[in-house]
This record gives C-alpha cells, sequence and structure tokens, in this order.
C-alpha cells in the first residue's frame, strides 16, 4: 500500500483536566474521502484544528506525507488545503485579491494558477467583485479556491455544505469526488449530516465523546452488519408493555420513535418476536422491516445523542 | 526565507490599504494638519511679522513682558542673542509651522494604536486567522511581518504629515529663511539646522507613539480583542503623565514607564522624577518595550486558535 496521505498516532488534546479527543489512530489514503462524522462537541473541530497546527497536540502526533506537523509544521502544512469551519475570507477585498494574498504566502503560484483554479470553481464572472457581496455559496466555492492553489495533496473541509442550498450541496460534492478521483487528492470532511456523507465518502469515521468509535465503508456496510431494522407500529397506551416484553425475553433494547418500536435484529428472528407480542396481546398496526441506513448505524452507535 | 518574510509584509500592507478606514485615518491626519495650520494662521501673535527699522524695540518690549512672567525664560535668552547679532526673525514660515507639527504626532499616535490594535485582534475577529496560521510561514514571522506592517503604516502617517505640514504651511505662511533656529542649551544660543531640529522634534514624540503602539499590539495579540486594545493604549498614553503626579514621590517612581516615556523633560531640564537620567530612561523604555513585544509574541505563538 502506498504511503498514507495523513496519519494519526495516538492523537490526544487535553484542556485542563478533560481529555477532548483522546486517543486517535487512523490513516487517510490518497484519493480517498474520508469523512469524519460526529455530534456535536464530539471533538471533530478539535480533531481538525490540530491535524492543521491551529491547536496544540497535547500527545500523539499528526503526520503528513510522513511530516510532523508538530516537528515539521512547514514542510507538513505545504501539502494541505484547508477551510476551517466557515469559509471566511476578507470581505473588503475582491475575490482575486483574497487569492492574491494566499498565493504570496506559498512560493510557487503563478498567476496562470490563479486563473485556474477561478475556472476550476466557477468564479469567473465575480472574481473582481468584493467578497463582503458574495453569497455563501460564492464564499464556498472562493474558500475551496484558496484551498486548491498549491496542489495540495491533501484537503481538509470542515463541514463544507453548511448553509449551502440543495444545489450547491450538489456541487460541492461533485468537486470533491473530482479531486479525489482524478487528481488523487485525500480529502478529508467533517459534518454532522449523514445523508450528505453517505453521498461523499468513501469512508467514514464516527467520533464520539473525542474517541473514535467505529470506522465504516460506505459502500459495503451489508457485509458488515447482517442486521436489520425492525420498525412495528403498536398502539401507543401498550408502547411500554412491548418494550418490557422484547427486553425481558429477547434482551432486546427497542427505541421509542414516534410511537414506533425500532430494533435491529437479524431476519430469521423475527417470526418468534412477532409471536410473542401476539400472544401477549399487544396490538400491532405494521410490522416492517427495513435496511439499516447510514443513519440507523450511527444512532446504533452512538446510541442516545449524549454529550459528557 | 527573506523574501518570504517580504511577501508577508506586502500582504499585510495590501489589507491594510485594501480597508476603507485606513484611508479615512490619513484623511483626518490631512484635515487635522489643515485645521491646525488655519487656526496658527488666524491666531495673530504666532504670526508677526517683523518690520526691518522696529523689530530690536519689538524684541526688548517683549522680553520685558515675558520678564514678568518668568525670569528664567530662555526665550529672552535668544532675543538678546538676536538684538547682539543683528539677526532679524524671519517670523513665522513654512518651517516653523513644520516644527509645531510634532505636536500633532499624539494624533498619529492615535492612529497607529488603531492599526497596531486591529491588525491580529481583526484577523481573528473576521476568522481568517485560520486561513492565515495554516500556510507554510511561522506564526513568529507573521507576529514581525504584522508589526512591520504597524511601523510601516506609522512612516507612511509620519511623510503624510510631514508632506502636509509643509504644503500647507508654505501656503499660509510662505517659504522664509533656511528653517534653522536659535535654542538654548547649557545656558549659550546656539543655531541649530533644520534637520536637526525635526530629528529632536519629532524623534521624541515617535518613542511615545512606538512604545503605545507595541503595547496596543501586544494586547491585540494576547487577547484578541482590538476594542480593548486600542482602549487601554490611548487611556494609558493619554493618562500617563497624569499618572506620574500622584506616584512622583514614592521610591518605585523612576522605575514606572510613565515617569520615563516623555524623553523632552531631559531638553528641557523639567524631570518628572527627581534622580531620572537619561540613560536610565532610555534603558527602561526599552525595556518596557522589549517585554511587551516578548508577551505578545509568546501568547500568539503558544496560544491555541480554538472555536469561537
Amino acid at each position: 500500500m502506498a504511503e498514507p496521505a495523513m496519519q494519526l498516532i495516538g492523537l490526544k488534546k487535553q484542556i485542563g483536566s478533560k481529555l477532548i479527543v483522546k486517543g486517535l489512530d487512523f490513516d487517510i489514503q490518497p484519493g480517498e474521502v474520508f469523512g469524519f462524522l460526529g455530534p456535536n462537541g464530539a471533538g471533530k473541530t478539535t480533531t481538525i484544528r490540530m491535524m492543521v497546527g491551529l491547536i496544540r497536540i497535547s500527545e500523539g502526533d499528526v503526520r503528513i506525507q510522513g511530516k510532523s506537523i508538530k516537528s515539521d509544521f512547514k514542510g507538513a502544512i505545504r501539502h494541505v488545503g484547508a477551510i476551517v469551519e466557515n469559509p471566511e475570507l476578507y470581505g473588503f477585498m475582491s475575490g482575486y485579491k483574497n487569492l492574491l494574498v494566499f498565493s504570496r504566502m506559498i512560493p510557487g503560484i503563478t498567476r496562470d494558477r490563479i486563473d485556474e483554479v477561478v475556472k476550476l470553481v466557477g468564479l469567473e464572472k465575480s472574481i473582481s467583485q468584493k467578497v463582503k457581496r458574495y453569497s455563501l455559496g460564492m464564499r464556498q466555492r472562493l474558500g475551496i479556491a484558496q484551498a486548491l492553489l498549491h496542489r495540495p495533496s491533501i484537503l481538509i473541509l470542515d463541514e463544507p455544505t453548511n448553509g449551502l442550498d440543495p444545489s450547491g450541496i450538489r456541487e460541492i460534492r461533485h468537486y470533491i469526488r473530482k479531486l479525489a478521483e482524478e487528481e488523487n487528492v485525500a480529502v478529508i470532511v467533517s459534518s454532522h449530516l449523514l445523508s450528505e456523507m453517505e453521498l461523499m465518502c468513501d469512508r467514514i469515521g464516527i467520533l464520539k465523546n473525542g474517541e473514535l468509535i467505529s470506522i465504516q465503508e460506505v459502500h459495503s456496510t451489508d457485509k458488515d452488519v447482517p442486521e436489520e431494522m425492525v420498525k412495528i407500529d403498536c398502539s401507543a397506551a401498550q408502547l411500554e408493555n412491548a418494550k418490557q416484553l422484547l427486553q425481558e425475553k429477547f434482551g432486546i433494547a427497542a427505541v421509542d420513535n414516534n410511537n414506533q418500536l425500532l430494533f435491529p435484529i437479524s431476519r430469521d428472528q423475527m417470526p418468534p418476536i412477532i409471536k410473542a407480542l401476539a400472544v401477549a396481546d399487544i396490538e400491532m398496526y405494521a410490522v416492517a422491516v427495513e435496511r439499516k441506513t447510514l443513519e440507523d448505524k450511527f444512532l446504533h452507535v452512538i446510541g442516545e445523542n449524549v454529550i459528557e | 526565507m527573506s523574501s518570504n518574510f517580504f511577501q508577508l509584509v506586502r500582504n499585510e500592507q495590501t489589507k491594510l490599504y485594501s480597508q476603507l478606514a485606513t484611508w479615512i485615518m490619513l484623511g483626518i491626519l490631512v484635515v487635522v494638519v489643515l485645521g491646525f495650520a488655519l487656526i496658527t494662521r488666524t491666531a495673530d501673535n504666532f504670526t508677526t511679522d517683523y518690520d526691518e527699522a522696529t523689530w530690536k524695540q519689538e524684541l526688548q518690549d517683549q522680553n520685558e513682558s515675558l520678564a514678568e512672567i518668568d525670569q528664567a525664560d530662555t526665550q529672552i535668552l535668544i532675543n538678546n542673542y538676536r538684538i547682539e547679532n543683528d539677526l532679524m526673525p524671519d517670523g513665522m514660515t513654512a518651517w516653523d509651522f513644520l516644527y509645531d507639527s510634532n505636536m500633532l504626532t499624539s494624533v498619529l499616535s492615535l492612529l497607529t494604536i488603531i492599526v497596531a490594535g486591529g491588525i491580529i485582534a481583526n484577523e481573528y475577529r473576521w476568522g481568517t486567522i485560520k486561513l492565515l496560521l495554516i500556510r507554510p510561514a511561522t506564526r513568529t514571522k507573521i507576529f514581525f511581518a504584522k508589526y512591520t506592517s504597524v511601523l510601516l503604516f506609522a512612516l507612511t502617517a509620519l511623510i503624510v504629515l510631514f508632506i502636509f505640514s509643509w504644503l500647507f504651511g508654505m501656503l499660509l505662511f510662505g517659504l522664509g529663511g533656511d528653517g534653522s533656529v536659535l535654542q538654548v542649551k547649557d545656558g549659550k544660543v546656539v543655531e541649530v539646522s533644520v534637520w536637526t531640529r525635526i530629528a529632536q522634534d519629532y524623534g521624541l514624540q515617535l518613542v511615545k507613539l512606538v512604545v503605545w503602539a507595541t503595547f496596543a499590539f501586544m494586547i491585540s495579540a494576547a487577547l484578541r480583542n482590538g476594542a480593548l486594545a486600542i482602549g487601554t493604549a490611548i487611556f494609558l498614553m493619554f493618562a500617563g503623565s497624569s499618572i506620574v503626579l500622584f506616584i512622583y514621590d514614592k521610591p518605585f517612581a523612576k522605575y514606572v514607564l510613565f515617569s520615563n516615556l516623555d524623553l523632552t523633560q531631559f531638553t528641557t531640564g523639567m524631570k518628572l522624577v527627581e534622580d531620572l537620567t537619561l540613560t536610565f530612561a532610555v534603558v527602561t523604555i526599552i525595556v518596557y518595550y522589549l517585554i511587551f513585544l516578548v508577551i505578545g509574541w509568546v501568547l500568539f505563538t503558544k496560544r491555541d486558535v480554538a472555536g469561537n
């Protein structure tokens, strides 16, 4: 296997006595779109900020193309293009001047390259306008343009679709896939929107309370988890009874969702459960089996949305 | 390395002069100079034009009235020197106005403090700090590029002050003499050339400017709050000499920055604190100055850039 584009080695962040990020270990490969998923407060932003050196690493390291962000900041960061949180640029300058300013910070970026990047993100018409007149979508594109100026091998986008309309989201998704597939760029995307991530990413790391609790391959989920999601629609009054029954007889912790019980189970275990519920006089209106979506998996892995 | 630093300074200048506020500040400076010139012109005691036949008598009269107020007034010595050596005063000229404009360096200080207080804090406020610090340039370099940019702004504003003082001075008072003046030094009257005078008048004021601008820059870098940086620096600059009045007889008074900062006390001989010497004052100022820079630098390079 080729050298990973980025390696996280026992990455920890401690603020005061509290561990915000509790030791992350994983690699990101060139040409891969890696999603970073987790509820708010899980440590996504802290981790991303450590990756680009905005926040100091308490323990462990981040290696970019083999270079440590701690000991060789300049060598490591020159491979990285990033938007951290919102695409905040200088509003009082034109889009072009913004790019010009950033291009001067890295040697070897020609004016031709600036024009090329502007064309890539489709901002030719408005590049000479002041950024404060840009829409959020245009800012996002300019943000991507500044991140791509120096042909980075790793692109880090923190919540890239935040606040964009559906067509804007589709466009960003298209850029990201294209960069990964055509230019072999490793892209790291963070989000709390699961459906978004599913469409964009090759792999998704799920972060909870500063720990990486699972890494899922997006396109092979069925093989990994044979379980299916069962939805039982029963009368509201009997919901608790049904829940209790499932717990006692089958050891299933069902989740109450809009007067429907949700739980994961394999298909062949279903008949005895239905029978037991019927015998217990639980009035059921519908029993449905759903293929587990990433969202369910996410909720399942995360458990309740508890932030410590 | 050095070209990299030059590019960073260039970027800071580009950003500074892309902001309307910067141009408004320079505009205000020009308006203040014009206002000062007009006030000086209309206040007639400033603009006495001497008559070839009567100037000696006029100086005699002036001496008598000055002596009533203060026997030791140095102007008396100068007037006597003129009468003895048959040197008729030129009256008010553009050169004199240029000297008088050194009072306006307090406006210059104000503007420089505003720039110094904002130059780092604004990047945090705009969110652009996250893009600035993820480039292959160390934080130390960015810190000093910004500081250099502040000093360059002060220099630019000083040049604007010079040019317009001289210009308005020439229009309103005319160009007369070679700009040299008579001054009392150690009880003797000496002729001082135009450039010595300018260096002396402005130089001592600029020490104050640089110290308070550095103070504002430190607060801006350390606390990332522009308003606080500008507010405290301006307050201390103006309140400083009043504070000395309360503490001048205390044993620690000579170690307080305010006691040392007004270097004109050594040219006029009116010391704020009894046992101060010029060398001691200069060393104290340098120590404070370095402390400001080091605090700002350490906090800017070490503190995490965390979310809002």
